[in-house]
């Protein structure tokens, strides 16, 4: 009887290297950073998910070739835009005027994405955009 | 129409206002007639609430247009019943469901401990305080029932949603989520009334699991939705709210097993109430997540003015419950100690200490992007890799309790006896991890460990129901002597079989893509996929191109599938109708999807190879049948804790 809070303060400690581990890990280790079309500048050969709007037109097959589009910023005014090279599946939401999410490395001016990583954000499934009614 | 809608909700502020109000002060003054009006009220707010609901019904029904609600998420083509599922659909309706089925829930947990005076006397206010708080956003910030000058036609749904599983998926997560309510407000009410006893715990033991049972279910019907509708290939993405949901289960899991402890031996009171306190804050931190649009998700929200509202309510709930669990630290002294690092006692608290550690891993992967942002200005987020490494290092040392922990003695266990009893279980588990090894399953150490462990776990199950069944005679007679045992090991199988499906469909999946032409054929992990012709079909709202594709094994034909694409007019956009060949064989699924459909007839076929994934589904049949036997009504456990409680100190 005398010795269970020890055990008990043995568990807890368990339960604080635990938490520091995980501190530690995601902290030092994982974590690819989200980037919009108009700081990718800084970010040039450094794996990143960039989030943007499609703009103008979609060209190529993403099945032969790749596809090319131009990314903007969500809300930017300004016409900070990045060329995008994609392969893989296409999101069926995915068009012009839609919000991504695609992982890649910017090269030569490029944003090379991975192949399978885009990802449309659904544009309404709980809430409609609230400024056009 | 609207007007009574709107008045509806407005009564159901008063009503559960005044439980909040009227409940704290008869409970603070013990005013008996003035506690019984406002337990009353929460009944008369679940009726308002009800009459709210089905006015948004009804409009819905009819396509009134002039309901703003109706006339952005249902279009006059849209077929009925998903038109009745667009209640919550949408974010007012998905805010009076959680009022509605808050109140029902309220009232029905009251009413049925009506006569435990004392013990509800502090659990109206609680209640009646979050409905206040859910009450005063559909009034005020996010009602439903705004009207406007109807236009020529709905905004319609988005086609993903127009599945089946959108009349139950959503629901089913909603009775889930408010359920946890309920073992909040016992709890919280129970401390505000200086009890010390464990009585809130048996009035919510089958509420919780009620609870659990349906959040579990619900994210398992979302799973096979997103399986079946998105097409992707995969069940579960680790996204924000997807984790929104695991993360509440999985406390309410622990907590499951932790109350155990609490009424067997008097420990662990802190962690329990805390326990409950964070199911609670997690279920509204998931309504938060999911509605306020502050980390990106696929299922993305535009920015709603409701996140600040809910983190608001986030706060106080925190603040209070953290406040009086401290207030209250003196009541809460564990009878008993932990006797043995090797005990029954123990192995739920490792059990505990894992299952929440699991959950705050993936609480500190969902809020990394905000801390990130908020430290050094880049936002960065953690994906898949992430939560995989903290699913294998907490997830698979659980599997591997889930088979010790029900076998170990209470207070006390020797290791020799401990030897005795595993060894058959541990002989299982080594044969098989062998076996597997020797058929090159080794490919993938965590799928090597989950099937070894899995192994372990089922036989040690299997084990204990033979045992059972020598001493008692016939198994039925076993069950219905002890259903929460049993119903636990039920539930203990289901996890058994879905840590099977997932491994299997994960970690020895084959994916292979490939543009065909018409005649040609691709071939993938010893099946023939032969592309053959194109195919368009008119559906009621959306026009259909599909595949003809020929799936054969050696030269046998085995079916026919038809990927293909669905072009919806009114919602403009398209959606995928994946194709899917159910494999007796191995128990899994030749997946198909057309990726591109080209005008000349080139298809752009994606094949996944998904050995063991309808393991994943059955599991959901097993889980509900065990939570149903271990929360049926037991007429001797219950005498039996009667006499229990008659006999502690109050």
């Amino acid at each position: 009887m005398k010795r269970s809070p020890a055990r008990l303060v043995i568990a807890l400690s368990v339960a604080a290297v635990l938490a520091i581990f995980i501190l530690y890990t995601s902290i030092a280790g994982a974590g690819t950073p989200q980037i919009s079309p108009s700081t990718l500048g800084q970010h040039h050969g450094e794996d990143v998910l960039l989030v943007g709007t499609v703009v103008g037109h979609v060209a190529g097959n993403a099945h032969a070739g790749g596809m090319r589009f131009l990314l903007k910023d969500d809300h930017g005014t300004e016409p900070a835009r990045t060329r995008v090279l994609y392969s893989g599946s296409v999101p069926d939401l995915f068009r012009t005027g839609r919000q991504i999410v695609v992982e890649g490395t910017l090269r030569d001016g490029t944003f090379v994405a991975k192949p399978g990583s885009l990802v449309t954000k659904c544009p309404s499934k709980y809430t409609p955009a609230k400024s056009n009614t | 129409m609207a007007a009574l809608g709107r008045a509806a909700l407005l009564l159901s502020l008063g009503l559960v206002a005044y439980a909040l109000v009227g409940g704290s002060f008869a409970a603070w003054k013990r005013r008996r007639r003035l506690a019984l009006s406002a337990q009353n009220a929460l009944l008369a707010a679940f009726a308002t609430t009800l009459v709210a609901a089905i006015v948004l019904w009804i409009a819905l029904w009819r396509r009134d247009l002039s309901f703003v609600y109706v006339a952005q998420h249902t279009s006059r083509s849209l077929p009925l019943g998903y038109a009745l599922s667009a209640f919550w659909g949408g974010q007012e309706g998905s805010l009076l469901l959680w009022l509605l089925v808050l109140t029902g829930y309220s009232a029905l947990a009251v009413w049925l401990n009506r006569r435990s005076r004392d013990l509800v006397a502090w659990t109206v206010p609680v209640l009646g305080g979050v409905g206040v708080f859910f009450a005063f956003m559909l009034c005020f910030v996010s009602s439903p029932f705004d009207t406007a000058a109807a236009p020529a036609d709905g905004a319609g749904m988005v086609p993903s949603l127009q599945n089946p599983y959108m009349l139950a998926h959503p629901p089913m997560l909603y009775l889930g989520y408010v359920g946890l309510t309920i073992p909040f407000a016992f709890a919280m009410g129970s401390l505000l009334a200086r009890r010390s006893d464990e009585r809130w715990i048996v009035a919510t033991r089958r509420w919780t699991l009620t609870a659990w049972t349906f959040l579990g279910v619900g994210q398992l019907l979302g799973a096979h939705w997103a399986y079946v509708e998105i097409g992707w290939g995969g069940y579960y993405a680790w996204d924000p709210v997807e984790n929104a949901a695991l993360m509440p289960w999985l406390v309410a899991t622990a907590f499951l097993h932790s109350v155990m402890i609490q009424e067997k031996r008097g420990m662990l009171k802190v962690w329990n109430v805390t326990l409950v306190a964070l199911a609670f804050c997690l279920s509204v931190f998931g309504t938060f997540l999911t509605r306020s649009g502050v980390i990106s998700s696929i299922h993305s929200f535009s920015q709603s003015p409701i996140g600040g509202w809910f983190l608001g309510f986030l706060a106080i709930v925190i603040v209070f419950s953290v406040g009086l669990i401290y207030l209250r630290l003196p009541l809460l002294k564990a009878r008993t100690k932990l006797e043995s690092l090797i005990s029954r006692e123990a192995t739920f608290l490792y059990n505990n200490l894992l299952l929440v550690a699991l959950a705050l891993t993936i609480l500190w992967g969902v809020v990394y992007p905000l801390l990130t942002q908020a430290v050094n200005g880049t936002t960065r987020s953690v994906s898949k890799p992430y939560y995989d490494f903290f699913l294998h290092s907490f997830g698979l040392p659980l599997l591997l309790l889930m088979g010790i922990g029900p076998l170990v003695a209470w207070r006390r266990a020797s290791l020799r006896a401990l030897g005795k009893t595993f060894a058959i279980p541990a002989a299982v588990a080594v044969v098989t991890g062998g076996a597997l090894l020797g058929a090159g399953l080794g490919s993938s150490l965590p799928g090597l460990l989950a099937y070894t462990f899995s192994a372990f776990v089922a036989a040690s199950i299997a084990l204990e129901f033979v045992r059972g069944r020598r001493a008692t005679g016939s198994i039925t007679r076993l069950v219905a002597r002890n259903r929460r045992r049993y119903g636990g090991y039920l539930v203990h199988a289901a996890v058994v079989l879905l840590a099977i499906g997932i491994a299997g469909s994960s970690a020895y999946q084959t994916v292979r893509e490939r543009s065909l032409q018409p005649g040609q054929a691709m071939q993938v992990d010893g099946y023939t996929l032969t592309y053959e012709s194109l195919g368009t079909r008119q559906l009621q709202n959306a026009q259909q191109t599909s595949a003809v594709v020929d799936l054969s094994r050696g030269h046998s034909h085995i079916a026919t599938l038809h990927p293909g694409k669905s072009w919806f007019p009114v919602e403009q956009s398209s959606s995928n109708d994946v194709s899917i060949y159910h494999d007796p064989r191995n128990l899994g699924d030749v997946y198909t999807i057309a990726d591109g459909i080209a005008k000349n007839g080139t298809l752009d076929l994606k094949v996944l190879v998904k050995p063991l994934v309808n393991l994943v589904w059955a599991a959901g049949f097993v889980f509900v049948f065990g939570s149903l036997v271990a929360m049926w009504p037991d007429a001797v456990e219950q005498r039996r804790l009667v006499e229990r409680y008659a006999a502690l100190p109050v």
